[in-house]
């Protein structure tokens, strides 16, 4: 038993640190300067924009043409924006929730316990979501309408939920699956149930996993554009989400685009998303040491 | 496992919060309190401290039984329709008016969703500009109240042209001859609605028809078109049009004539007063505007836009909204209103003889009677997208453009089947 | 075993239900089936249901909005002999290959990047992680910006002078390509940073000792071993961009041969709506999106199975 303990430790798969080079670790510099510039270097270009006044710095390919002012972010704040912000955080987080605990109890099942016709439900569950989603509006709209979900955040997560839960379930059966079965038949022998063999066991040690599925459901439900923008149009203090305000976004006067408020609320956007994602990426990578199977 | 544990707990009992405070507030199909009216219009005007809003506050001050909201909808205009439809689809009484784009009318029309003025158009008609007047009829009623409108304006940099050119010819020969640092002439050529206004300004110019007045005939020539094709065609190939003219809509024109990388522009006059606002801009003081060319040099001919107000045919209060859509378009306070503080060209021809100090109004009021507006058939969607997509690539060079032509016609006499 | 032990020491520990009953309890068999129930039932009901009605609406011939009748497999036919259909077939077939492609090169990349410790490893996760957060509806209309001769900011930057990116057909792919790479690399890199972790520590290091290098480690011992998490990415990233729309839209609006299924689609239920015609385009592009994800399916569905019995050994 003690090898399945070693086997399963979670520390990643990180090479053992060698005695390197000089020239090896300029490259190594080098090649993240690349991608970090090539991650960045957009979003520079957003910061910068946001910060510009007047028609002449928007609109200069130079990103040091000023002049340079707030009065964007004060612009997009005066529209309300931080309650399409609550509303986005609320439906995303509630998505990501029930993804993750309905999802894994599905995908729990699709890995291990006797399912006949597995590839089939795969698929159906694949397919689900295949369907072009602007097609589906009209039907779905008529119904949440007559139900009374129209504008509130219900209306929202329901389906989100639904259209997100393919690729959870697939993404948590293939963590699911690689966890070795003797691990929980050790716990089985202990007594524990088929859910608290999943609960302490399974659920733990594929933790890498589910917060990638996590983050993932999480930013597709605070992206989402097409359900929002028909379910939730206006009323930002009702349901309006993020990127259905910042579509809504007008200028001074008709036909103009307002460039330097758009990418001052994407910059507000961007930020907490990125402390959330730090936040998931930490538990992806830092992995949990194994304190399910008893020593 | 505690941890864990505590952790899964608050998240359930969040979420749990989270869930039971949903904010409450008018779900989608809105109530109306009383005789409250609801004015379903968009873009930049509608705005608080918009034009709009100023104007259903003038109507509230002098009808308080039946006072009107704006519910705002975004500023693109495909996303209105979109909106508007889904709400007149499910024949919800949400709105009472809708703010239509003008070439909206048929296709709202036939499919039952607006209310008829028949029995206001004497009042509405006598006070309209003809082409915005038509732009509201189909099938020879009167289906809305013209509001605001639009027409194209050419803007061309003082300090580089002396006189403005009455012929295309002459506009490209003098957007040639520069120094090659300044672009020729911008336009929206990017493969879209606009795309098709641009070159029916063309057509027309030249001379050309597309339906009669009841769209029951295709008059289309397609000599006439071919020509217009062909020398857009060149003027791409020739360097007449400045470099981005094939992806540009409303406001990448602005921005090329703005930034002074071109001489010429056409446009809706919404630019003028963005420009004057722009110190930093080499066209600023440098800049002035003229009607379009034509092939000939007489007259000239530009293509409608704006919006008209329509009474939807599922609104609970269909009496007072036809007041108000009436009184819009006639009450001369309201139409002179729209001029002078949000500078959105009014459909009340009168009024323009107040504004002649206004530079951008008085030349409009010397171009809206001559304005077209284009077919108000149900079927212009796809005889636009039939357009854009025979033309565009002719006039980029990509297809032959006779063949082009002819799929147009076709398109066409497709539609009036 | 199914016999009921005495409790012992350990199992007074608080978070153990009270006396489990192993042969009164649900069977595995059933419990598979509760387990699957509540995702099934919240699928179908919310998402399987339009898509019936789509498939309905499909056999139904519209003009415009006005229903005039039976059609049966008319708008099939109609659409599969439209050659407006098959342009954009290619289109969308070539960008998915290309952008897909490119995708997994760059996130396998990212992803074993992302595993290293190293100072400010913090950072450049997250920095890795910004294309992809950023909100679609902006990324395009940023990356239009970017491309377009006006202002010609990348033209400026790479002093192109007056390149039409977005005018030209070949060079409008390009672009649309770049920024979909850009934009969902990331999501690519996640998925196989969290397989990564799932990779014993032992392995790679048992290797190393054995002699070998880098490359060899890669490709014969990571990537095997990363196969259940490349099939998952490969097939979403597929599947979505079979189904571009927004950055197609913003970007080029489908000119230059730049129109992708959905954009076609799209076409035919919002901007000229024809329910019939418009649900026909829906489920062509429906079955041929299945079609490609099932063979992504099969191939995960036989790693799930060896994936139990052989685990980490």
């Amino acid at each position: 038993m003690s090898d399945t303990t070693t086997t399963m430790t979670r520390k990643a798969s990180v090479p053992v640190p060698r005695p390197v080079g000089r020239r090896r670790l300029w490259v190594k510099a080098a090649t993240l300067l690349v991608i970090l510039s090539w991650c960045l270097f957009p979003f520079l270009w957003l910061v910068m924009t946001s910060l510009k006044l007047g028609d002449r710095a928007l609109n200069s390919p130079d990103l040091f043409q000023g002049p340079f002012g707030l009065a964007n972010y004060r612009n997009v704040f005066e529209q309300d924006f931080h309650l399409n912000l609550r509303n986005s955080l609320a439906v995303a987080t509630m998505t990501t929730l029930i993804c993750i605990t309905v999802g894994s109890l599905a995908a729990y099942a699709l890995a291990r316990l006797p399912l006949k016709r597995r590839l089939i439900l795969l698929t159906g569950v694949l397919a689900v979501s295949l369907f072009p989603p602007v097609a589906l509006v009209p039907p779905l709209y008529e119904v949440w309408r007559s139900i009374g979900l129209l504008n509130k955040w219900e209306g929202l997560y329901l389906p989100y939920t639904a259209f997100e839960l393919p690729l959870t379930i697939f993404i948590l059966t293939t963590f699911y699956a690689a966890i070795p079965k003797e691990l929980e038949e050790a716990a089985k022998v202990d007594g524990a149930t088929p859910f608290q063999a999943f609960y302490k066991v399974v659920f733990p040690l594929a933790a890498p996993g589910v917060f990638a599925a996590g983050i993932i459901i999480f930013v597709a439900a605070w992206n989402e554009f097409l359900l929002a923008s028909t379910f939730a149009p206006r009323n930002p203090e009702i349901a309006q989400t993020v990127p259905v305000a910042i579509a809504a976004f007008t200028g001074q006067v008709e036909f103009q685009r307002p460039i330097g408020t758009i990418t001052a609320a994407c910059v507000v956007v961007v930020i907490p998303m990125v402390v959330v994602a730090l936040l998931f990426q930490r538990r992806i990578v830092a992995g949990l040491t194994a304190g399910s199977v008893k020593g | 496992m505690r941890k864990s544990t505590r952790w899964l707990v608050v998240g359930g009992a969040s979420a749990l919060i989270v869930a039971a405070c949903t904010p409450a507030g008018d779900d989608g199909g809105g109530e109306t309190a009383g005789g409250e009216l609801v004015w379903a219009i968009g873009g930049a005007e509608a705005q608080p401290g918009g034009v709009h809003q100023q104007v259903a506050e003038l109507w509230n001050e002098e009808n308080p039984e039946t006072p009107i909201r704006i519910e705002l909808l975004p500023e693109a205009a495909d996303q209105q329709r979109e909106q508007q439809a889904l709400e007149l689809q499910s024949e919800g009484s949400g709105f009472d008016v809708l703010g239509m784009d003008v070439i909206w009318t048929g296709e709202y029309a036939e499919n039952g969703w607006l209310e008829s003025l028949e029995d206001v158009r004497d009042e509405i008609e006598e006070a309209s500009i003809p082409g915005a007047f038509e732009s509201a009829t189909w099938g020879g009623e009167l289906w809305a109240a013209p509001y605001n409108t639009n027409a194209g304006l050419l803007y061309y940099r003082s300090d580089l042209v002396d006189t403005p050119p009455t012929t295309w010819d002459q506009l490209c020969q003098t957007a040639t001859q520069g120094s090659g640092e300044i672009g020729g002439f911008i336009g929206q050529g990017a493969q879209y609605e606009g795309f098709v206004v641009n070159w029916l300004e063309y057509y027309w110019s030249a001379g050309g028809e597309l339906f009669n007045d009841d769209q029951s005939e295709v008059l289309f020539d397609t000599d006439i078109a071919a020509r217009a094709t062909q020398f857009m065609a060149d003027a791409i190939s020739d360097g007449c049009y400045a470099p981005g003219f094939n992806t540009a809509q409303e406001e990448e024109a602005r921005n090329e004539f703005q930034q002074g990388n071109a001489m010429f522009m056409r446009n809706w006059p919404y630019v003028y007063s963005l420009i004057e606002q722009d110190t930093a801009s080499p066209a600023n003081g440098n800049f002035d505007i003229a009607p379009l060319p034509t092939f000939d040099g007489d007259g000239t001919i530009s293509a409608l836009g704006g919006f008209n107000n329509a009474v939807s045919a599922f609104s609970d209060n269909i009496d007072a909204a036809k007041d108000f859509v009436t009184w819009a378009a006639t009450n001369e306070e309201a139409q002179s209103m729209l001029a002078t503080e949000g500078s959105v060209p009014p459909t009340m021809a009168s009024v323009y003889d107040q504004l002649a100090d206004d530079p951008v109004m008085s030349l409009l009021g010397e171009i809206l009677p001559d304005a077209k507006p284009r077919p108000p058939a149900p079927s212009w969607n796809e005889i636009s997208v039939e357009m854009q997509r025979a033309l565009f690539p002719a006039v980029n060079g990509q297809t032959d453009i006779q063949e082009a032509v002819e799929q147009v016609r076709s398109a066409l006499e497709g539609a009036v089947e | 075993m199914t016999r009921v032990r005495p409790a012992t020491a350990d199992e007074t520990r608080s978070d153990v239900a009270p006396p489990r009953r192993r042969g009164s309890g649900l069977s595995e068999r059933a419990l598979a089936r509760v387990f699957v129930a509540p995702s099934l039932i919240l699928m179908a009901l919310v998402a399987l249901f339009p898509v019936l009605y789509a498939v309905v609406l499909s056999l139904f011939e519209y003009t415009r909005r006005e229903r005039q009748g039976f059609a049966g497999l008319g708008n099939y036919v109609a659409a599969l002999s439209d050659d407006r259909f098959w342009s954009a077939l290619w289109f969308t077939i070539v960008f998915t290959v290309t952008s897909v492609a490119a995708e997994f090169v760059i996130g396998l990349g990212f992803a074993l990047l992302m595993n290293q410790t190293f100072r400010g490893r913090g950072i450049t996760r997250a920095a890795i992680l910004i294309p992809w957060v950023i909100p679609t509806v902006i990324a395009a209309q940023m990356w239009f910006f970017m491309f377009n001769v006006t202002p010609g900011f990348i033209n400026s930057v790479f002093g192109l002078g007056d390149f039409n990116w977005l005018g030209q057909p070949g060079w409008a792919t390009f672009a649309i390509v770049f920024a979909d790479v850009w934009k969902t690399a990331p999501f690519v890199a996640l998925l196989l940073l969290a397989g990564l972790q799932t990779i014993p520590v032992e392995i790679t290091e048992s290797a190393m000792v054995d002699g070998a290098g880098r490359w060899q480690r890669l490709w014969y011992i990571t990537l095997p071993l990363l196969r259940p998490a490349i099939l998952v990415a490969l097939l979403f990233r597929t599947v979505d961009a079979l189904r571009v729309y927004d950055l197609v839209a913003v970007m080029t609006g489908g000119a230059f041969d730049t129109e992708s299924l959905s954009v076609l689609v799209q076409q035919y239920v919002v901007r000229t709506p024809d329910p019939g015609y418009g649900s026909a385009l829906s489920t062509l592009t429906f079955i041929l999106i299945l079609g490609i994800g099932l063979v992504f399916v099969r191939a995960l569905g036989r790693d799930i199975a060896i994936g139990r019995t052989e685990g980490a050994r």
